[in-house]
């Protein structure tokens, strides 16, 4: 019992920080342009992709390969999300910014399927799953028994770092502090000098990088990646974000937790857990905002006249 | 307004053959694209389309016309309309894969007539669309496999059925809102498709099969229908019984419209607070707009299931439920032609497009970004509310 205790703890966290980073992105999206981008969790999961085909060029191109340089192509994967991300920010979702937010939302859920049809066309046979490579194998320690693997040791450490990283990045550097002031109030914002164009795109960058990155570890995890991922990555992270509080970056952490926590306890526990695991996540998503309208760590909106 | 259109009334002739003419030209546009077979003519039409939109645009006065011609002359152009779908399958004779894309789209406008109560009226977003459609089609099918249950029997029960779903939605409508609530019903409709999916009795993923054709006076609606001598395929029925449907809810959509309740919607829509202030019941009026879009969707939902007679989850998912949405954003908020026209656009859109063969879905997502990006407000723009006799 401890045993599988300790297993499903294990697992719990990984896919707990997976989600966290991918929520993050939500959320810091909505926080600054106020506009669910829905097709973030489609741009998470380029990156697999992008990582795949960049080892290969690097195989065929310098005829190297290997660990080091799986790492370099996931380095360049993630940069190259980032930059998806402000062009997608540039081209379709600024000119929704002052739209009703549910005309955003169709946007980007249009834009989500422009996506995965382009990974679908432009990747050698596209429609099928591709094998991803575990970022990191072999066990790192033992605990009651279960082995933890360095994957999950990476995906931990990894998440806190950028979580750390982010904070840093948002309290300490003028750029942050841009990010913030401009998702306080926009126009404010303005009024003090901040050109909102950059703090957009340092957003979308970031924000997009860090999907990258849940994106990566995602492939990881489950060891394959297939275009259409980015459907349930993106709902998954969305109602991470949302029962969290959106626009709140420990609201995000919390809510990915929750999220990959009634997923785990549904495998675990329940019969036929797996294929029900869906249906649990979504009614405690109901569930959660019954009870708490504006998640559980956002502010309370006073609507005032 | 009113003054503008009753300074420049058009005569009777002229706007009976103003209302005239442009239903039949319609009715051969629709023609057109429905026979249209190969990339150019597809995009020809639709360019069509584009540069007769854009004359409306910039001419805003031939809308004006039309639309005082047709409020001139009602009962002429009731009569048209009438004479044009009755007649339409037999213009399209025995192609049946054009009368089957005629009844799919007549499905989706009643969906998105029924979604329009809440997105167009009342702003209230809602993507469980597609799980009331899913579970008035799942709910009929059930009982008319297992117990044996006549169409038209099926068919109260599964709006009732759906109804009280709707209601069910309605309940955390009362607190969230915006994104939120988006999320709310994004989570039922996940919930509804994915219990479709794994419980046993709804044949999981595999679906239901063998779901008998109605009858109606000892005709089955399988069998071929002969009118006059004429012969029309089996589809012709279905046709007749969606394009009824879609009667009946274009009645209900404007009957709603004019009254106290569309009229609570449109105040919930500019400004809740004001809403509350005047003594609307919100919470009530919220959860009335998710019940009547359960209701109408319900009715398409048991029409799609008796007509394809093999119902699966994959045909209720979330992107169902979105396309629904796009069609009332394309096709023009609160405006019920707006949302037909969008429904049908975008249903027979994808099907023509498959001239692109593998690319269509890209395109697709590409049209629909695009026109957001163009026209925003949608092809016909939510009409101002006019009162008293103006009308």
């Amino acid at each position: 019992m401890a045993e599988l205790f300790v297993q499903q703890l294990v697992n719990w966290v990984t896919l707990g920080c997976i989600y966290a980073l991918l929520a993050i992105g939500f959320s810091l999206i909505f926080g600054v342009l106020n506009v669910i981008h829905f097709s973030h969790g489609d741009v998470a999961m380029t990156s697999p992709f992008i990582a795949l085909a960049a080892a290969q060029a690097l195989a065929i191109a310098i005829g190297v390969s290997g660990p080091v340089w799986l790492t370099v192509a996931t380095c360049i994967a993630v940069f190259a999300v980032g930059l998806i991300g402000v062009i997608l920010d540039k081209v379709v979702i600024r000119r929704f910014r002052d739209a009703p937010a549910m005309m955003a939302l169709v946007a980007t859920v249009a834009l989500g399927i422009v996506i995965r049809e382009l990974i679908r066309h432009l990747y050698p046979q596209g429609s099928n799953p591709h094998a991803f490579p575990r970022l990191a194998s072999g066990v790192a320690l033992e605990i009651a028994g279960v082995q933890v693997g360095w994957f999950t040791l990476l995906v931990v450490s990894l998440t806190l770092v950028l979580v750390v990283l982010l904070f840093a990045f948002l309290r300490l550097t003028p750029l942050g502090l841009r990010i913030r002031a401009a998702s306080e109030d926009r126009i404010v914002a303005r009024m003090m000098g901040i050109r909102d164009t950059r703090v957009f795109r340092a957003t979308f960058f970031v924000a997009s990088a860090i999907g990258a990155i849940a994106g990566l570890l995602f492939a990881s995890y489950a060891g394959v990646t297939r275009f259409d991922f980015g459907v349930m990555a993106g709902l998954l992270g969305f109602s991470a974000a949302v029962i969290g509080g959106l626009g709140s970056m420990p609201g995000a952490i919390l809510g990915g937790l929750i999220i990959a926590g009634i997923e785990v306890l549904a495998q675990t526990f329940v019969p036929d857990g797996a294929s029900y695991r869906l249906v649990f996540v979504f009614l405690l998503v109901i569930g959660v905002l019954l009870f708490r309208p504006e998640g559980l760590l956002g502010r309370p909106v006073m609507v005032k006249v | 307004m009113s003054t503008h259109t009753s300074a420049e009334l058009p005569g009777l002739g002229q706007a009976a053959f103003v209302a005239v003419s442009i239903q039949l030209l319609s009715a051969a546009f629709l023609y057109l694209i429905l026979k249209a077979e190969g990339g150019w003519q597809v995009i020809g039409l639709l360019a069509l389309l584009g540069a007769g939109f854009y004359l409306i645009e910039k001419r805003p006065q031939i809308a004006d016309v039309v639309t005082a011609s047709f409020s001139r002359v009602p009962v002429v152009a009731l009569i048209t309309a009438v004479a044009v779908v009755l007649l339409f399958p037999f213009a399209v004779g025995n192609n049946t894969y054009v009368l089957h894309l005629l009844i799919v789209a007549q499905l989706y406008a009643v969906l998105a007539l029924a979604l329009n109560f809440q997105l167009g009226s009342a702003n209230i977003p809602n993507f469980a669309t597609g799980a009331s459609y899913g579970i008035g089609a799942y709910v009929s099918a059930l009982l008319a496999i297992n117990f044996g249950l006549s169409f038209w029997l099926t068919l109260p029960a599964a709006a009732i059925a759906a109804t009280l779903f709707g209601f069910l939605i309605g309940i955390p409508s009362m607190r969230t809102r915006d994104t939120y609530l988006a999320l709310v019903t994004i989570a039922f409709g996940v919930v509804v498709q994915q219990l479709l999916n794994n419980f046993t009795w709804t044949g999981g993923p595999n679906g239901l099969v063998g779901i008998p054709a109605p009858s109606l006076f000892g005709h089955s609606f399988a069998s071929p229908l002969v009118v006059f001598g004429w012969k029309l395929p089996s589809q012709a029925n279905f046709y007749y019984l969606s394009a009824l449907l879609v009667v009946v809810a274009i009645i209900t959509a404007h009957r709603l419209h004019s009254s106290r309740i569309g009229l609570a919607w449109n105040a919930l829509r500019a400004d809740e607070i004001a809403a509350r202030a005047q003594g609307i019941n919100v919470a009530w009026f919220k959860v009335l707009a998710f019940a009547v879009d359960a209701f109408l969707a319900a009715f398409a939902g048991t029409i799609y299931a008796f007509y394809v007679s093999y119902i699966s989850p994959d045909n209720f998912t979330f992107l169902v439920s979105v396309t629904i949405m796009t069609m009332v954003i394309v096709g023009g908020m609160d405006n019920i032609f707006g949302v037909i026209v969008g429904a049908f656009l975008l249903t027979i859109l994808p099907e023509k497009l498959r001239a692109f063969s593998d690319y269509r879905l890209l395109f697709f997502g590409i049209v629909i970004i695009a026109f957001l990006m163009i026209r925003p407000q949608g092809l016909f723009p939510q009409r101002i509310r006019s009162y008293g006799e103006s009308r």
